[in-house]
């Protein structure tokens, strides 16, 4: 007995319902009484005897004759249990279609022999060739409506072909069925007594399962950490390979390592766990594992960096635009994502690449996206759930994506000829000393918006509950390191790229780094943020100008007014606002003693290491 | 394909175990409804699974007074056997529901209205349910993460995508999530595995005399069906051939032909 999850497909009058409630009644599903039932609700609405009631639950459905959200209907066979997942054929409807699509072995693809392949036919086609289906099953329904069945038949044959080459997806199988009068559906039938291929059940019976890759690397999914019996359980999912009791595992993106010690299976313990199959686990060592990691086999590790290149499907209802942040989710992972560049949509009539400034719902592009954390994915892994993600716009879900490419910011730019040393020391080793990680936590905002005087205050308070903090004022270091700089835009990048590799290199040692600087321009704050990827938040210290000007402390607001500075921020040279800081303070509206409270908190939630979750 | 039913078994229970670990760890407060049928029990069953021998949220009856006397005695054996932390919370009365209800519908919106009460007293973000797709066609369209409305009510023309296993979690302020861990189970498969592992159940299920209840609602709306299925086995081979659909014997689904999605979207079950 085989259990098979099938999407039905094809444009919205093509008949997908009708075939399945005809695959229900052909094949005694159907009580009598049920039968009775649909008959007298198909006269109430006028119609001869409506097969797709069967399926059609929603009133507004039956009143329409059509399917609104997802239908599902269970098929028992002799050889087989099927699902159908019956999905709605309109454009707009396209997020469940593919909310449908997402669980399913294979496609059924119905297309109307009056019909042919319509518009919605290729735009389904192209996103069930963006989810990874290289196979799918083909009905040509309606032939009761051809003047010649066969010749209609192959006809819509020999284009479905070539529609589908064109996507390099192959049919399984191309079978004729006039499903009103239940021709080739379950049983042979007059109208297609010339075809000796498969009745579509038959060829149905021929798909198969797509299943977690048990022969894949292994991809161990990180849930959540249980504190039982004062010891910590991981918990998660084996997404492909098999985790093993006594192998040593990699947790990324920290690469930490660890051996496993005990496979919990409540109310016992197992030695082994296969793909697709929840783990509870126990390691030799306290490395540091939350949600959002994934263990790997040293030898086989994901791919690493910051920037994701991939083909997704938008299902947003607002269009996105280059320079917008969403939120990746990958595996169990959620970390911000900026849209950098949209290199190609493709046109679903045409199927070729074109240029376009916004991807609208339904459009399937081709984007990078560069993420402010290191990301661990896989890259084009058949059936990886590493290889796949959605993007999250204020907790709604608006697109779904598959990995094309990771490259890592080391790798991609910089001396390429330079190897970095790799610390006898790891970050990790240093917080577990410390009671927290090293991090970077940039002030910026206008002159006097209080960067300086904020972050004073809050490096007392974290002295006094014994972090180490420094603070690196931009003033301070435009006197010794930065002595030679400027203020023209090129002095301004400059000073802010040495400021933030030395406070990069603070934070990996361990440090709670302060910079205060004026930094004005958002290009350099994100050069900033590349300095210390892994521990890096942009604090915005807003103040409107008045005020700022207002308390003018060293007095260079007045003389810039007075035309004795040049290219003063906020004067004659301009502030870009941080759209998404990771913290807003206003001093303008709290006072410093507020203000630095709140920064003490956000830094105290950021890098103190808390006691694991205790559940 | 899996070489063995069991394997399937497998396959589904891994499935539930992933949804109720990310409910657990992205909503919070949550609660689950146990309703004491086959259904909501075999779930109890892998929540122990799922969090290592522990329920970690609370476990909430419905009560309408009106469940069969071998619902509560089963439910107080479980309640002390697997050391559950349970709630009763009572309905309110018949008379303060919609009146325009056909009789029995009239029932469940007692238990909407008990729920309602119940999320805003206790303020939970998400509830935990076993209903499954194929009991029912309006279930059958249901999302595994189903956002409401803050009083409780389903938009299901609406619905948010819900790709692989990334669900929709963030739950805006007075709103809710229901969480299906459930739904891409059958009643065979839900017999199947409380065959495979033991699984208490009421024994109303088994049938006495030439009748079985299929399904347990109120004592007064709920009607058995006729079965010779005395074991759990005979139960299986039962619903290997059935055409009936399970919840023939519940009247509040057929009342009229749309009763059983104004249930629904008004917040029921």
């Amino acid at each position: 007995m085989k259990q098979l999850r099938i999407v039905m497909v094809g444009d919205v009058d093509a008949g997908k319902s009708t075939i399945l409630g005809r695959l229900l009644v052909d094949i005694g599903q159907v009580t009598p009484e049920r039968l009775a039932e649909l008959e007298s609700s198909s006269a109430k609405r006028g119609v001869p005897i409506e097969y797709s009631f069967l399926l059609d639950a929603f009133q507004v459905e039956r009143d329409q004759a059509i399917t609104l959200d997802i239908s599902r209907v269970w098929v028992r066979t002799p050889d087989a249990e099927f699902v159908f997942v019956d999905a709605p054929g309109h454009r707009e409807l396209i997020r469940n279609l593919l909310s449908g699509a997402s669980e399913v072995d294979a496609p059924v693809m119905v297309v109307a022999a009056d019909e042919g392949i319509t518009q919605q036919t290729r735009r389904q086609a192209l996103f069930l060739q963006w989810f990874g289906f290289r196979e799918i099953l083909v009905a040509i329904n309606k032939l009761d409506l051809a003047a010649d069945p066969r010749t209609a038949f192959e006809q819509r044959t020999a284009e479905v072909r070539a529609f589908l080459a064109q996507l390099g997806i192959v049919p399984l199988a191309i079978v004729p069925v006039a499903a009103r009068g239940g021709d080739n559906v379950v049983d042979r039938g007059a109208l297609t007594a010339w075809w000796d291929g498969p009745t579509l059940l038959q060829a149905l019976g021929g798909i198969s399962r797509r299943e977690a890759r048990a022969d894949g690397p292994l991809r161990f999914v990180v849930q959540d950490v249980y504190r039982r019996d004062g010891g910590r359980v991981i918990v998660g999912r084996v997404e492909s390979g098999t985790l093993e009791r006594g192998e040593p595992l990699v947790f990324w993106p920290l690469q930490t390592g660890a051996r496993v010690t005990r496979i919990v299976d409540w109310p016992g313990e197992i030695a082994r766990v296969p793909a697709g199959r929840a783990a509870a686990i126990e390691l030799d060592a306290r490395v540091f594992v939350d949600r959002g990691a994934v263990a790997s086999r040293a030898s086989d590790a994901p791919e690493l960096g910051h920037v994701l290149r991939a083909r997704i499907v938008w299902l947003g209802a607002e269009p996105v635009r280059v320079g917008e942040t969403l939120r990746l989710r990958l595996g169990t992972r959620e970390i911000p994502v900026t849209l950098q560049r949209i290199d190609e949509i493709v046109d679903p009539d045409t199927l070729e690449p074109r240029e376009g400034e916004r991807i609208a719902s339904g459009d399937v592009a081709v984007v990078t996206l560069v993420a402010r954390e290191t990301i661990a994915a896989d890259v084009a892994v058949e059936g990886s759930s590493l290889a796949r993600f959605v993007l999250a716009r204020g907790g709604a879900i608006v697109a779904g994506g598959m990995v094309e490419a990771v490259v890592g910011l080391a790798r991609g730019e910089g001396a390429t000829n330079v190897v970095a040393m790799t610390s006898s020391v790891d970050a990790d080793e240093r917080a577990r000393r410390n009671g927290h990680g090293g991090g970077v936590f940039w002030l910026t905002g206008l002159p006097s918006a209080g960067k300086s005087t904020v972050a004073m205050a809050v490096q007392r308070m974290l002295f006094e509950r014994g972090r180490h903090v420094y603070v690196l004022d931009g003033d301070t270091l435009r006197t010794t390191l930065n002595v030679d700089l400027g203020f023209n835009d090129e002095d301004r990048a400059e000073n802010v790229r040495r400021t933030a590799a030395v406070a990069g290199t603070f934070a990996d040692a361990g440090m709670i780094v302060l910079c205060a600087l004026i930094s004005p321009f958002a290009d350099d704050r994100a050069l900033a943020r590349a300095a210390y990827p892994r521990s890096f938040f942009e604090i915005h210290v807003a103040c409107d100008l008045a005020t700022a000007e207002r308390r003018d402390v060293k007095g260079h607001y007045e003389r810039a007014r007075r035309g004795e500075l040049q290219r003063f921020t906020g004067v004659s040279s301009p502030y870009e606002v941080p759209e998404a800081p990771d913290l807003r303070i206003d001093t303008a509206a709290s006072g410093v003693d507020e203000c630095a409270s709140r920064l003490l908190e956000f830094i105290e939630a950021k890098v103190v290491l808390a006691p694991t979750v205790a559940r | 394909m899996p070489s063995s039913p069991d394997e399937y078994l497998d396959e589904l229970e891994a499935r539930t175990i992933f949804i109720l670990r990310e409910a657990f760890s992205c909503v919070t407060p949550l609660a689950m409804l146990w309703s004491i049928g086959k259904d909501s029990t075999a779930l109890l069953w892998m929540v122990r699974k799922a969090f290592l021998g522990e329920v970690p949220f609370p476990v909430v009856l419905l009560d309408t007074g009106m469940e069969f006397q071998e619902v509560y005695a089963f439910r107080d054996m479980l309640v002390q056997a697997w050391q559950l932390p349970v709630a009763n919370e009572l309905c309110p009365p018949e008379s303060s529901v919609d009146q325009t209800l056909p009789t029995a519908a009239r029932h469940a919106a007692r238990k909407t209205a008990g729920l309602r009460a119940l999320i805003e007293r206790e303020g939970y973000r998400g509830i935990i349910l076993g209903i499954r797709r194929d009991e029912q066609a309006i279930r059958a369209k249901e999302r595994i993460f189903s956002p409401r409305n803050a009083d409780g009510s389903w938009d299901p023309r609406s619905q948010p995508p819900e790709l692989w296993d990334y669900f929709p979690y963030e739950v805006p302020d007075g709103a809710h999530v229901r969480i299906h861990p459930l739904l891409h189970w059958t009643e065979l498969d839900i017999w199947r595995y409380t065959l495979r592992e033991g699984i208490p159940y009421v024994p109303l299920y088994l049938a006495r005399e030439g009748k079985r209840y299929r399904s347990l609602g109120e004592s007064n709306i709920t009607f058995p069906i006729a079965s010779q299925a005395d074991t759990v086995e005979k139960i299986v081979a039962e619903l290997e051939v059935t055409r009936e659909p399970e919840r023939a014997g519940r009247a509040m689904d057929r009342e009229t032909e749309d009763a059983f999605e104004r249930l629904r979207t008004s917040g029921y079950m």
